[in-house]
């Protein structure tokens, strides 16, 4: 007998609970962070960690939460932040006028050039990956 | 001044990210939050394909390579 996806939830595996995936993920953010950009190693790791995850997200090998059916009127919310990211960063991706008037990755270089803020900024991205594959 | 105005731009869109998410947070809010849209967006399958899943996975990978690679 077939049942819904959204109504199955495994028992966590050991690996995948927080004690476990969370020391994971910084040990992968703190490599990352030694990775300088533009580098072999740094693309190679990246493609590697992201398509690991993407393969796990792909799966059935870990257990995800259930999926809303439906999303209240309440989600047009969501499209005031996205519109005004979007103006913005259109906008000074059109004009390219560089540093005069940049773009959120031209921002964003000079700070990840620091492999601390590098490092949180790998985690933050691994940590966003691994709740969207468990979704 | 231009450098100003897309520094500002930024964050305020941080900020209303930010202020969305908090608000869809609350008890009893009519806002779903960020994850639950995620999750919504990736149910959309075509046929076996699960497209939305996909999607957003490519998308994720992209964001981190143009940031964190290039």
């Amino acid at each position: 007998m077939d049942h819904p996806r959204e109504l199955i939830v495994t028992e966590p595996r050991v690996w995948d609970r927080p004690v476990v995936s969370v020391p994971v993920l910084v040990c992968l953010s703190l490599v990352g962070g030694q990775l300088p950009s533009f580098s072999a190693s740094a693309n190679l790791y990246t493609l590697g960690t992201g398509g690991a995850l993407i393969w796990l997200g792909l799966g059935a090998r870990v257990s995800r939460r259930p999926a809303p059916r439906r999303l209240g009127a309440g989600v047009v919310w969501w499209l005031v932040p996205v519109a005004v990211f979007g103006v913005f960063e259109g906008t000074t991706f059109v004009l390219h006028a560089g540093d005069e008037f940049p773009t959120l990755s031209r921002l964003a270089d000079p700070l990840l050039e620091d492999e601390l803020v590098r490092s949180a900024a790998w985690f933050a991205w691994l940590a966003a990956f691994w709740g969207l594959v468990r979704r | 001044m231009m450098r100003a105005l897309a520094i500002g731009g930024f964050v305020t869109a941080l900020a209303l990210f930010v202020a969305v998410e908090w608000a869809a947070r609350r008890p009893g809010s009519r806002i779903p939050s960020s994850a639950d849209v995620c999750a919504y967006v990736m149910r959309y399958e075509v046929g076996p394909v699960p497209v939305g899943r996909i999607g957003l996975f490519g998308f994720w990978w992209w964001l981190g390579w143009h940031f964190l690679a290039r």
